[in-house]
């Protein structure tokens, strides 16, 4: 059962996400803000493999949520619960889309969009590469690391060095992958991208029932706080 | 499948954004279909440009000033230096598909084409394999089966072989002849080692230095003809003798602290990939007992995939065991912090970029030594390497040969007692060929223990101690 976000396809995915978006915005009070988070959390626990990674996520919304709380605070009279709900409601916007988002297989999702929703499938397949060039970065990140490591200017010492070296590696993976880019370009050209006037799809994009319930699931978590707020 | 394409240039010439010089000057050359031919010429000369020109890419994609014309007809499949560059999917079945998606194939048609240019190139996995779980040349051999599958009238190819082992590059030579003998495709390659292709071309066509059509000739014509001018650009003609190792000045390789000899036991690796939706698990290295002295050179060989970088890189502490130990460095090494393990250690990376820091070719030099407080004699390294010209230019502004010749200086000006090297060789001419392996040799005569990763013949006769690996385990 926890393997369910993995085996579900990408475009029921994509409606957990966004449709949280619209049920944030029923975030009025702070007892909504919590259920509909208490709502997301029991589906993470039981929906996905890996409670570390939906905490990671969460973690970055709770950020974001702070700061969005600190200026609603200092601007909204010091009214804390006014706070803490705004923060909430960009928890709960952006944290389901956050978790969902890791589990998308690119070359799936280029498939549903091309097939499913017809969009047009130059920038759908390039947009897939690009998401594919992600993770070759992280074989190009290691690389870097041992290199710099080898050379006596690796990542060592305290806190404030270590972030200065994990700078610059940041900059020299962007070269890297600038350089890769261009590589790329030229190799999907090369390969008939440039002339792709009507383009197949080598696999079908089916919809299973996993997959509407998946859908479904997420479209009933995202009206849990509409309803609150309806009934109140 | 498509009609074999023609090929034309009429007075191109190319300058790269940021070059003074043009690359290609006025050149005219035309390649009839249905030909085969091999672009010969010493490094720098501008072959892969030429590749390059006929998919319309310079320019475009590649920043730059196109003069005349470079015009292919019909379907061009080109195969580009670096495999690692042209993946576009998450597993191998949809990175083959690619091509003949683009061309609106149908569903069983795709499937049909990937699992012959799967068989084609040997590649012994899924079509739901990872593609970031091959390694460099099984990458090499994907891309290739990914633009045969689109069965191209004119098939562009550069260095398809030039990261494979003896065993493989002969598979992928048979495979594209086979292609091309069924197809009739035109077909024009790339390559660094000349020789085993010469029986399967027409017609050989050499550029020279400044990108002018030399020679335009028949195999047997350009080896006979060409076989000692050539050589001495460094490219790599038949029947020459290996290249004389150039050696640097002792003082410039001594190491300044000498090392144990290294020794493995019971060595395993196991590297994971994790990601959310699944992982994949590769066994590297299993249970490798070996041996490396000080004074030798030793070679880890075997075919791509074997673990090859993966020993070389636990060796200097740049990858952790899973399980058993790496004895000479007075503890694990990989637990060395960065400045301490420099102090005896020196890397040089499979891909030269990966290395490179600095600003400047000279900074890039001194660079790890002046963390280490250590001298470094710039000009005396720069100069064995024959980049003195270049010591203020940018280390990315390089070409390919130059950037390997300077990751190799940046790696080692510091004199480790340690040198490791991941396919040091792949791609070069003879001329950096014999810079490399001297550099090697003399470190190794002043008493360092010298390691490359390679499937290089020539280099394996150079080495003292051979230690060859199938799947990970010795042999």
């Amino acid at each position: 059962m926890r393997q369910a976000v993995v085996h579900a396809n990408p475009l029921a995915l994509c409606v957990v996400g966004i449709a949280a978006v619209p049920g944030s915005l029923a975030v009025r009070d702070l007892d909504t803000g919590l259920i509909a988070l208490g709502a997301y959390l029991v589906a993470v626990l039981l929906l996905t493999p890996s409670v570390r990674y939906a905490l990671i996520c969460l973690a970055l919304a709770g950020f974001a949520g702070l700061t969005v709380a600190w200026s609603t605070w200092r601007l909204g009279g010091h009214d804390e619960a006014l706070a803490a709900t705004a923060a909430l409601r960009i928890v709960v916007l952006a944290w389901p889309g956050a978790v969902v988002a890791g589990y998308i297989d690119p070359t799936r999702l280029g498939d549903h969009l091309g097939q499913n929703l017809r969009l047009p499938a130059r920038p759908v397949v390039a947009t897939t590469a690009s998401m594919q060039q992600l993770g070759a970065l992280l074989g190009d990140w290691q690389q870097i690391d041992r290199s710099r490591r080898a050379r006596g200017v690796g990542r060592h010492g305290g806190p404030l060095a270590r972030a200065r070296v994990a700078g610059s590696m940041v900059f020299a993976l962007l070269v890297t992958a600038l350089r890769a880019g261009t590589g790329r370009a030229v190799a999907m050209d090369a390969r008939g991208f440039d002339e792709a006037g009507r383009r197949s799809w080598a696999e079908p994009a089916p919809w299973s029932r996993l997959d509407v319930a998946a859908a479904v699931i997420g479209l009933l978590l995202a009206a849990v706080p509409l309803a609150l707020h309806l009934l109140r | 499948m498509s009609e074999p394409g023609q090929a034309r240039f009429r007075g191109f010439g190319w300058r790269p954004l940021g070059r003074r010089e043009p690359v290609v000057a006025d050149l005219d050359l035309t390649i009839e279909a249905g030909q085969r031919v091999l672009l010969a010429g010493p490094s720098g000369a501008g072959k892969s440009t030429l590749l390059l020109a006929l998919v319309g890419a310079l320019g475009h994609t590649v920043a730059g000033d196109v003069s005349g014309s470079a015009e292919a007809d019909g379907r061009v499949g080109l195969l580009l230096q670096n495999p690692g560059d042209a993946l576009v999917a998450e597993r191998i079945g949809r990175e083959i598909a690619f091509g003949p998606e683009n061309l609106g194939l149908s569903r069983d048609e795709i499937a049909r084409r990937v699992d012959a240019a799967r068989a084609a190139v040997a590649l012994p996995y899924p079509v739901d394999h990872p593609v970031a779980a091959l390694s460099g040349g099984e990458q090499q051999r994907l891309a290739l089966a990914g633009t045969l599958a689109m069965q191209p009238g004119l098939l562009l190819l550069d260095e398809p072989t030039a990261m494979l082992d003896a065993e493989h590059a002969a598979h992928v030579r048979e495979s594209v002849v086979d292609v091309v003998d069924r197809t009739g495709a035109t077909l024009v390659v790339v390559e660094h080692h000349l020789e085993p292709w010469l029986a399967h071309v027409d017609r050989v066509v050499v550029l020279g230095a400044d990108g002018t059509v030399v020679a335009d000739t028949t195999p047997a014509a350009f080896v006979e003809h060409h076989r000692d001018a050539l050589g001495a650009q460094g490219v790599w003609m038949p029947g020459l003798a290996a290249p004389v190792p150039q050696r640097p000045a002792s003082d410039l390789v001594l190491p300044d602290v000498m090392s144990e000899p290294l020794v493995t036991e019971h060595l395993g690796v196991t590297l994971v990939r994790r990601g959310l939706r699944g992982s994949t698990t590769t066994v590297a290295l299993h249970d490798v007992d070996a041996r490396f002295d000080p004074g030798d050179v030793t070679l880890v060989t075997g075919p791509s995939g074997a673990g090859k970088s993966t020993l070389v890189a636990a060796l200097g502490g740049l990858q952790a065991p899973t399980e058993g130990v790496v004895h000479g460095w007075g503890g694990p090494p990989h637990r060395l912090k960065s400045p301490a393990l420099a102090a005896r250690l020196g890397w040089v990376p499979q891909n030269p970029e990966h290395g490179l820091l600095a600003r400047t070719v000279a900074e890039e030099v001194v660079l790890t030594a002046a963390a280490l407080d250590r001298p470094v004699d710039v000009e005396a390294v720069l100069a064995h390497l024959g980049l003195e010209h270049l010591a203020s230019a940018h280390p990315f502004r390089l070409s390919g040969g130059e950037q390997r010749r300077l990751a190799l200086a940046a790696a080692l000006a510091h004199r480790p007692g340690v040198v490791l090297l991941d396919e040091p060789t792949v791609g070069q001419d003879r001329l950096t060929w014999a810079a490399i392996v001297g550099w090697m040799r003399a470190a190794a005569d002043a008493g360092a223990v010298v390691v490359a990763s390679s499937h290089d013949a020539v280099l394996a006769d150079a080495a003292d101690v051979r230690v060859s690996l199938a799947a990970g385990a010795r042999t």
